[in-house]
């Protein structure tokens, strides 16, 4: 390399357009970044923009942001604007950590609404345990967890499986073949499962876990050949779920006599799979698309005339988005009291909102939600058709297999025996 | 032959470096601030021990973060340990155990109750691991790319089953919510001045101790090994131990920073031993300049600076990914001897060389062009 | 009870798919020496594409797959014509270059197309399954495997039997040599790799029906081709085909007697072994560069 002008040139551009993009803090004013005023109150958007789980959360982010819209035009929260900060974590649970530090130190958010996965969950606990602020997570979870930081507004196991599981055993069988992707979510969701087939007299074929983002499922399907399960639990996620209803249909297997029956497979993966991959399995979730309400018609239109209209709403961008009505109602009961997380927190407890899939209530017991578990089968048209529908709402129980503990308004705590 | 005026200039060069760093919390009191300036320069000690594999000795290795998520859960069992659990029913157990239904504490897990061990094993663990790979493959005169390839299938396996094992390791979540580190009393919060000072003289001396020693014989070896593996083995040189011995100093450098991150970031996890990261670590040398340690930290500041940066102004959120692309590309069209050669040219512009010095100046840029092609690794035998 | 059949299936679908991505890789790394760290966003590309083409402009994928291969591989052409070509005389830093292509790409995507999982229709002919001496495959699965070899052939011809063949394989034993004889190197280079980037889309073309088609699906597909490109021998197409099978038979069969998690890392170990025993890869070749 020779040392000429024109490269010492073209070198020092270059590390001026570097430096120039890379600290827009000298030349773009940040609105965002100022503290809040009096007529307004921060909340923190902490759902990944982009990275692998983007696939989901830009959804969340959709139905938070909508969310907020709302209820801005309909005269804000008593009187008060809401502005949302937005934060892009990238998927990535060490950016979560970062970001929600931001939040809630940096720009003052009275609360942050975030995360899908666990692991950025847990990542960002000790931000909002230690700062003392309040997180709201909408996503279906594995449960045992019963943070004074947390309020959760997605399903726990036992939402999600008590009645699920007995009805795939008296209409399908008792032999089942659980397979999930390789973290604690479908770990945990696999250990309650097996608790309930136990009581009921049913079998475990096979049990096994695929790496996240694994998209070959021919041996997975040779297994379901060679042990005929009755049922086929499934708790893969993201491309695993599209990528083995796929390779399932196309090996020639029978939705009608060794269904998929899931607790993660949305109407997100269904409109990635093609209705006719998806037509004939189960999926148990509290909140379906096609659910016939006055409340969730109105949601879904919203959400397509703000984000498009090929937009498909499902079981995790509903509580995304009922939860900031929550928020709303809880912040209003402060009334003129002071705006602190810890006070919102408690004002939240008992709130009650018309959510699209229901009546929901925060329990004040334990900061999780009443919910309607339903029981869908999904049909080529992308959507799914309610097949059972709980009776009334069932109360969340995040340490229900584990009868030696409870979830307090102050923290776990270990039953006496 | 470098000329000693020229070794003078470049240790100048990294003291500066070091007095810049060290001096940064006296302009810079923001915790949020100087958390996200340790990290970068977390990310700087890894580029750095990289460097002493890549730069000087030839070895692509594509699988650095095995060292530095290593180093980072070895003392994020330490800290676990310590940490009063706020969601356990068992007594000294880690949470995600319990949540495991394990009964007992594993006992790989028992030795860390001491720090001073966990000091120990986030160095040892990844030398041992790096030694048992390097002397696998060296042995057997594995170069070039196929080195790069067997180091990236070791950190896919590693992190395989780092993952499924979540018993012991907390999974895919990790091992978070841990207490602060503390050592001769001081606290080392995640965003206290401490912990950048720690981190900051931790890059500094590795920084002087690495140049020392790349500049010594068995420095100069190494870069001969780079040069042409072939002569060096005629000189009757035993090159496998050269190279396993510098990737294993490499992997504990790179401990040391993994022990760092978890300090800084305050949980670990398995996403710092995945590929994503391991990549990085490549682009970040690339972009300050493999062939010099601080031009490797360099590079890595300045890459994560500007992600970082870009990512937190909401204006950028859609489009910075896009930028450091095209970053990227611009680095490598117009300097391709990262950013350090920039900053060699503007002192090129402001003392021109005469005579033999100069001379010996374009003999080594030639040899440092003649590393950059690379030719010599992909070469068959 | 293993029954052979359904376990060579697996093992030749599987092997055909990683065939179908390594190709592209192998080309241009065997013969160029880049490390095209955008390799996967080049297979990303080609999904998207394909999806593109049905949901906008309704063509099938039988169709479609021409216009992919044509598609990709002219982005291949731009980004060697306006890239690569200047860093042939340094291949480590097509590292950072392609790896800067691979986040634009895939970014670029992200915003145009949108984050979600996108739907590609596997064509109705192809979806239900075939039945082969007593078991079920799917009709898809075998479609692919016709198509990656028939794509080897198509490739081994052109390697080995056509004038820009020779050219090339004269390029890479030794550029300057080749170029004394009158061999115009850089536009058989362009060429090269506008050809391993239309493969690279065709695969992800192809694989999409199968699988997903998201932004950065990519990024799982480039650690498993390099590994199969390295562990075959670089410079040997003969090599990347034994390879794909050998990985391809041994992830089907050992996931079907443990688990998917453990036959990953168990035939990653094996590949370092492989290596370990075979340092220049299973089928080495001779080649000087310049």
């Amino acid at each position: 390399m020779t040392i000429n002008r024109r490269k010492f040139l073209n070198g020092a551009a270059a590390v001026g357009a570097a430096s120039a993009t890379g600290f827009p803090h000298l030349w773009i004013k940040d609105a965002s970044l100022a503290y809040a005023a009096d007529s307004e109150i921060k909340v923190g958007v902490l759902y990944s923009l982009t990275g692998t789980t983007a696939i989901i959360e830009t959804s969340l982010n959709q139905a938070t942001l909508l969310a907020i819209e709302e209820i801005n035009a309909a005269g804000g929260v008593g009187g008060k604007k809401l502005v949302p900060v937005v934060e892009d974590p990238a998927s990535d649970p060490a950016t979560f950590a970062q970001k929600a530090r931001k939040l809630v130190v940096g720009d003052k958010c009275a609360s942050v609404f975030g995360s899908y996965t666990s692991a950025s969950r847990k990542a960002v606990l000790p931000v909002f345990e230690k700062y003392n602020n309040l997180y709201w997570y909408p996503t279906l979870y594995e449960g045992r967890e019963c943070s004074k930081n947390v309020i959760y507004t997605g399903a726990v196991p036992n939402q999600q499986q008590k009645e699920f599981i007995p009805w795939l055993v008296k209409n399908f069988g008792k032999k089942f073949y659980l397979i999930g992707s390789n973290y604690i979510y479908p770990k945990e969701e696999n250990n309650v499962c097996k608790i309930l087939l136990k009581q009921l007299g049913g079998e475990v074929v096979g049990e096994e876990y695929v790496p996240l983002g694994h998209s070959e499922f021919s041996a997975v399907i040779n297994k379901f050949k060679s042990t005929q399960p009755n049922v086929i639990f499934s708790t893969v996620v993201g491309d695993s779920v599209v990528a083995l209803h796929r390779q399932y249909k196309a090996a020639g297997l029978d939705p009608k006599k060794m269904p998929m029956a899931s607790l993660t497979t949305s109407e997100e993966e269904i409109a990635a799979m093609g209705g006719e991959f998806a037509a004939g399995h189960f999926t148990s979730a509290p909140y379906f698309m096609s659910y016939d309400s006055p409340e969730n018609h109105k949601f879904v239109e919203a959400f397509k005339k703000r984000w498009g209209k090929d937009k498909v709403t499902n079981f995790v961008s509903e509580p995304a988005y009922f939860q900031v009505h929550l928020f709303k109602q809880a912040v209003e009961k402060l009334g003129k009291g002071d705006l602190t997380p810890p006070a919102i927190r408690e004002a939240s407890w008992g709130q009650q909102v018309k959510a699209p899939e229901g009546l929901v209530k925060i329990d004040p017991q334990n900061s999780h939600t009443y919910l309607w578990p339903k029981i869908g089968e999904a049909q080529t048209n992308g959507q799914f058709k309610t097949i059972e529908q709980s009776k009334e709402w069932v109360e969340p129980l995040p340490y229900w297999a584990y009868p030696g503990q409870v979830c307090t308004p102050n923290g776990l705590q270990e039953k006496k025996a | 032959m470098k000329g000693n005026g020229h070794i003078k200039r470049t240790l100048l060069g990294y003291f500066a470096f070091c007095v810049a760093i060290l001096i940064v919390p006296i302009f810079i009191s923001d915790a949020y601030l100087l958390n996200k300036f340790a990290r970068y320069l977390v990310f700087g000690l890894l580029s750095v021990a990289l460097s002493l594999s890549w730069g000087y000795a030839g070895i692509l290795n594509l699988g650095q973060a095995v060292s530095f998520g290593l180093g980072s859960y070895c003392m994020a069992m330490a800290l676990k340990l310590r940490t009063i659990p706020i969601q356990t029913g068992a007594g000294g157990l880690p949470d995600f155990m319990v949540w495991n239904n394990v009964q007992t504490l594993p006992w790989f897990w028992e030795p860390f109750h001491s720090y001073a061990f966990a000091l120990f094993a986030g160095i040892a663990v990844p030398v041992a691991v790096a030694f048992l790979i390097g002397w696998f493959i060296f042995r057997a005169r594995v170069s070039g790319v196929y080195v790069a390839i067997i180091t990236l299938a070791m950190l896919v396996v590693i992190n395989l089953l780092i993952i499924d094992q979540q018993r012991f390791t907390g999974g895919f979540n990790g091992i978070t919510d841990l207490t602060t580190f503390e050592l001769f009393g001081v606290q080392f919060d995640a965003y206290s001045t401490a912990l950048y000072y720690l981190a900051a003289i931790i890059l500094s001396l590795t920084l002087l101790l690495g140049f020392a020693f790349v500049n010594s014989k068995t420095g100069l070896i190494l870069q001969a090994i780079r040069d042409d593996e072939t002569r060096v083995w005629y000189f009757g040189y035993d090159v496998a131990n050269y190279q396993n011995f510098i990737f294993c100093v490499s992997a504990a450098v790179a401990g040391v920073a993994g022990m760092l991150y978890t300090l800084v970031m305050e949980f670990a996890s398995p996403t710092f031993l995945a590929v994503p990261i391991s990549l990085s670590i490549v682009i970040w040398c690339a972009v300050g300049g493999r062939a010099s340690l601080v031009g490797a930290a360099l590079g890595a500041i300045v890459v994560t600076g500007v992600q970082g940066s870009l990512s937190d102004t909401q204006a950028f959120l859609d489009t910075w990914m896009l930028i450091m692309g095209a970053l990227f590309i611009v680095i490598v069209l117009f300097l391709p001897n990262g950013l350090v050669s920039m900053l060699e040219l503007i002192w090129r512009k402001k003392r021109p060389l005469q005579g033999s010095a100069s001379a010996r100046l374009v003999a080594s840029r030639a040899s440092r062009a003649g590393q950059a092609t690379g030719h010599r690794a992909v070469s068959s035998r | 009870m293993i029954d052979i059949v359904s376990q060579i299936s697996v093992g030749l679908s599987i092997a055909s798919i990683l065939l179908l991505i390594a190709l592209g890789l192998a080309i241009i790394y065997g013969t160029m020496g880049v490390i095209n760290l955008a390799h996967g966003e080049f297979v990303m590309l080609g999904a998207y594409a394909v999806w593109f083409l049905q949901t906008y402009l309704g063509i099938g994928l039988f169709a479609g797959l021409i216009l992919v291969f044509v598609l990709i591989g002219l982005v291949g052409w731009v980004v060697e014509w306006s890239l690569i070509r200047r860093l042939y005389d340094r291949p480590l830093d097509t590292i950072l270059a392609t790896w800067g292509v691979g986040v634009i790409l895939q970014q670029g995507v992200r915003l145009a197309a949108g984050a979600e999982l996108r739907y590609v229709k596997m064509p109705d002919a192809l979806v239900n399954p075939v039945a082969f001496m007593g078991y079920d495959e799917s009709a898809y699965r075998i479609f692919i495997f016709v198509v990656a070899v028939a794509l080897l052939f198509v490739t081994y011809i052109l390697v080995f039997r056509t004038e820009f063949g020779l050219q090339l394989r004269a390029i890479t034993q030794n550029r300057d040599i080749a170029r004394c004889f009158g061999v115009n190197a850089k536009r058989i280079y362009s060429l090269t790799f506008a050809y391993g980037a239309g493969l690279a889309g065709l695969a992800g073309a192809l694989v999409s029906p199968l699988k997903s088609v998201s932004p950065d699906m990519g990024t799982n597909y480039v650690v498993d081709a390099f590994l199969v490109v390295v562990a075959g021998g670089v410079q040997s197409l003969l090599g990347t085909v034994a390879s794909s099978y050998l990985i391809g038979q041994a992830s089907g069969v050992l996931a079907f007697l443990s688990d998917d998690t453990m036959a990953k890392a168990i035939v990653f170990l094996s590949v370092v072994v492989l290596i370990r025993l075979f340092p220049q890869g299973l089928f080495a070749m001779r080649v000087r560069r310049s």
